[in-house]
């Protein structure tokens, strides 16, 4: 389905009577497609959350409008549909974990939805078994480790079944096992349940897996278009201080230097056939 | 000269209970004056004890730490100036952060120390200057700094106690690319002036790759290697077994190496290896 | 360190305590109080005595946990046990400066002494063989009918369940705020009073700080998941109330009536 999300000329800022600070959201516009993987990149500072929470009603714009599916999130009385549609996951684990036992803290949000019990354990049962996290159902949170916990995290969201899971640098906190974690298990959701995914991240190599990159810069869009498309602008990367695969960078360094162009490689893989075939 | 020198160093936790746990397993390390040395290994390989242990915050459970050549345990109620020696930068050292003004902040290790208020406040300066923070910041409350500041500002609170070694784990975690390439920079300007000996925890293998000269390899509570930055990079296959990688440039190169190319192992940056690979493709035209 | 603590800790197992209603847990736990506060003389303080310790048996949990958590308010019993050995009033036995000891005040002591001893090990029993979350939940559902007086039952539990659920959090915390301020310096272990409790101030801000940001985060957090307070809230456990929840009663209800007849029949030794 097209325009699941749409996001129309926003403009947003913390504190309306405040004339002097600038807009953190700047008149930018976003659609969003029924199961896409979306990756939002761009560093601290340049909106990233704010449209998280206005994707879900946590925040409404100043200017402009945030449709989901066909809801206007400004409008009065949605805003329990919407979050009901669009599921966030925050980056610290340990502070939206609400119960002591993992299964009761999943079971929270469908418990808010008013589910009938049996359902409820059904619901929960399937989020747990979706992010791998069923032999720990009766662990007490503060014992995992930061990736099991930000899995039950995404359990708790997919058990109230949104349509789409908006992720705030999920990773960010977490050491490379947690974030190969988080990541398969995101990947998953997307590919076997359908679930829409919005990705905020720093991390390029987690962008690099999305269908579509969009770059945020100072509350507007700098670029987006395909991970290949994306990473093949090195130059403007490079110059609004983000980062660039090495496998990408080795790459556009190598054509500036004379190599035959062609489209950038995005992992070692592609690097080292490109470069197999260039040398022989 | 080395200035730290380990000795069959072990800590278990939890000694004589059920969940007693190995942390670190006779370890035998020497650290020169002067280097920079990375640590990397996964999350419970023993790295966070191993620098707590450095600076005096964890008595070993058995063997001896000697800095410049003296058993820092030797006198246990002197274990607060091994502190001021050997500074540790924990994990988001934002978090520690709680006086009125930077300033006032960043001058808690020295006040600790009990210098003369005109050397805290010239510390005070230097150690702002050394992590990148613009005077004008040190007035303000910590609390109403950016992410990025008040990270450098907990870092100048060690740097101003001026340690010979200074120990930072994970210095970089949780910034975006922009703030964790400042942040590198000036780790490495800071280690080029004073030239003190920098210990390096972090995941991030490109960070250790542009800044180390040596790396210690933890794994399962054991040092698996200390050797020089390229030598434990072209070892990749045993990091990946010990749940490590390499830098990506450093395995696009060895990659290219196993398919019988002869291309130099321990690769390191992007730099280096475009220029490799320029001059060998000028070869071979 | 500090996470040694044993009183009030859960211990999960399988045994016919731990699979009680925790409602019914709750009850019986202000029975007993009820119980050990009506003995009057040695031979009912037996009784309860020796049905408790029967009980602690039945959670199949070493002695030794049990005892640890009595350790902690050794002193307290011991004081009290001091105190209350000097109170009696009567023939003085013993006579040390003003101070007199009459049998009065050993039979005070012993008394008061078991009474809490006994307290601390009945509680225990509920804290380790109950969840903390079901604790919280067999609360709020036998306290919900308070919410006619407007006392916002539900949200008194839930603070209770997330006050639950961050203690570890923030006893982490503080250990590693601790260490951080160690390594720049502080010292925490030696000078007087005041001056340590000046030492706490660079742990107890930075550990304000990020309790009030972890509650904002959790708030945000709460609300993407659709809180709404207690109304239209539906519960994925459901409690019940079985037969050995009725065997219990009907134990508590025997002991009930043996207190009563030896407090009838026999002598009082106290009050």
């Amino acid at each position: 389905m097209k325009d699941f999300i749409k996001v129309e000329n926003v403009s947003f800022r913390y504190d309306s009577n405040d004339t002097v600070n600038k807009y953190v959201l700047n008149d930018i516009s976003l659609n969003i497609n029924k199961g896409e993987f979306v990756a939002l990149l761009g560093h601290n500072g340049c909106g990233k959350s704010t449209m998280a929470k206005l994707l879900n009603a946590m925040l409404l714009p100043e200017k402009g409008k945030v449709f989901v599916n066909g809801l206007d999130t400004s409008e009065p009385d949605v805003s329990y549909d919407v979050r009901k549609t669009v599921g966030l996951v925050l980056q610290n684990p340990d502070n939206q974990l609400v119960a002591s036992i993992v299964e009761e803290d999943v079971a929270f949000g469908p418990e808010n939805l008013g589910i009938e019990p049996d359902e409820i354990r059904r619901r929960v049962d399937e989020a747990l078994k979706a992010v791998d996290m069923y032999e720990y159902r009766a662990h007490a949170p503060y014992k995992l480790s930061g990736g099991q916990k930000q899995r039950v995290a995404i359990a708790g969201i997919i058990a109230m079944q949104p349509q789409c899971l908006v992720l705030d640098e999920p990773t960010a906190m977490l050491d490379p096992k947690g974030r190969d974690e988080v990541m398969a298990t995101i990947k998953k959701l997307n590919r076997e349940k359908g679930i829409t995914i919005v990705l905020i991240t720093h991390y390029m190599d987690e962008a690099v897996q999305a269908d579509r990159v969009v770059v945020m810069d100072s509350g507007k869009i700098l670029t987006q278009g395909s991970p290949r498309e994306v990473f093949s602008e090195v130059e403007l990367l490079k110059r609004h201080r983000l980062d660039v695969p090495q496998a990408t960078e080795l790459m556009y360094r190598l054509v500036g230097m004379g190599f035959p162009a062609e489209s950038l490689p995005l992992d070692e893989d592609e690097c080292i056939d490109r470069l197999s075939k260039i040398l022989k | 000269m080395n200035v730290i020198e380990t000795e069959n160093l072990s800590f278990v936790y939890g000694q004589g209970t059920p969940f007693e746990k190995t942390a670190n397993d006779r370890l035998n390390i020497q650290i020169k004056e002067g280097e920079f040395v990375g640590i990397i290994g996964h999350t419970g390989s023993g790295k966070s004890t191993l620098v707590q242990m450095l600076n005096g915050l964890i008595k070993p459970t058995s063997g001896t730490i000697r800095l410049e050549g003296t058993d820092i345990w030797q006198s246990p109620k002197e274990i607060r100036k091994i502190r001021f020696k050997v500074g540790l930068v924990f994990q988001y050292p934002e978090y520690q952060l709680f006086e009125e003004t930077v300033e006032k902040d960043i001058a808690y290790g020295p006040r600790n120390m009990g210098l003369s208020e005109g050397d805290i406040r010239e510390r005070v300066i230097s150690a702002a200057r050394f992590s990148g923070l613009r005077s004008e910041l040190l007035s303000k409350s910590p609390f109403d700094l950016s992410g990025g500041e008040k990270r450098r500002a907990a870092i100048a609170g060690v740097i101003a106690m001026d340690p010979d070694v200074l120990i930072l784990d994970e210095p970089t975690a949780g910034l975006d690319p922009a703030g964790r390439d400042v942040l590198l920079a000036q780790i490495s300007q800071y280690h080029k002036e004073r030239k003190n000996t920098v210990l390096l925890v972090s995941h991030s293998m490109e960070d250790i790759a542009k800044t180390a000269d040596r790396i210690l390899v933890m794994n399962r509570g054991r040092a698996e290697m200390l050797e020089d930055t390229r030598t434990v990079f072209s070892r990749g296959e045993e990091l990946e077994k010990m749940g490590l990688r390499v830098p990506q440039i450093t395995k696009i190169m060895s990659g290219l190496q196993k398919r019988g190319f002869d291309v130099p192992s321990g690769i390191l940056t992007v730099e280096q290896a475009a220029g490799v690979l320029a001059a060998y493709r000028g070869r071979s035209v | 360190m500090l996470k040694d603590v044993t009183l009030g800790q859960f211990l999960p197992g399988v045994s016919p305590i731990h699979r009680l209603d925790p409602r019914a847990k709750i009850l019986f736990l202000i029975a007993l109080i009820v119980f050990i506060f009506i003995t009057s003389n040695y031979i009912s303080l037996a009784l309860v005595a020796a049905f408790i310790v029967a009980l602690v048996f039945m959670t199949r949990i070493p002695v030794k946990m049990y005892l640890k958590s009595m350790k902690m308010i050794l002193f307290i019993v011991l004081f009290t046990g001091i105190i209350n050995l000097f109170y009696g009033r009567g023939e003085p036995l013993v006579k040390i400066g003003f101070l007199q000891i009459t049998e009065a005040g050993i039979n005070n002591a012993v008394f008061v002494a078991v009474r809490i001893a006994v307290l601390i090990l009945a509680s225990s029993m509920l804290t380790f063989t109950t969840s903390p979350t079901d604790l919280t939940d067999a609360l709020e559902r036998l306290l919900k009918p308070l919410t006619v007086f407007h006392i916002k039952v539900h949200e008194i539990a839930m603070m209770m369940t997330i006050a639950l659920r961050f203690v570890p959090t923030l006893l982490e915390e503080t250990d590693k705020i601790m260490s951080a301020q160690k390594a720049r310096g502080a010292d925490m272990e030696s000078g007087n009073l005041i001056k340590r409790i000046k030492a706490l101030i660079p742990v107890l801000i930075p550990l304000f700080v990020s309790a009030f940001r972890r509650a904002e985060e959790l708030a945000t957090a709460m609300e993407c998941r659709c809180y709404q307070g207690g109304s239209g809230r539906t519960r994925m456990k459901r409690l019940h109330f079985g037969k050995a929840d009725l065997y219990g009663l009907a134990a508590c209800l025997l002991v009930l009536c043996g207190v009563i007849i030896c407090n009838i029949f026999l002598p009082a030794t106290v009050r």
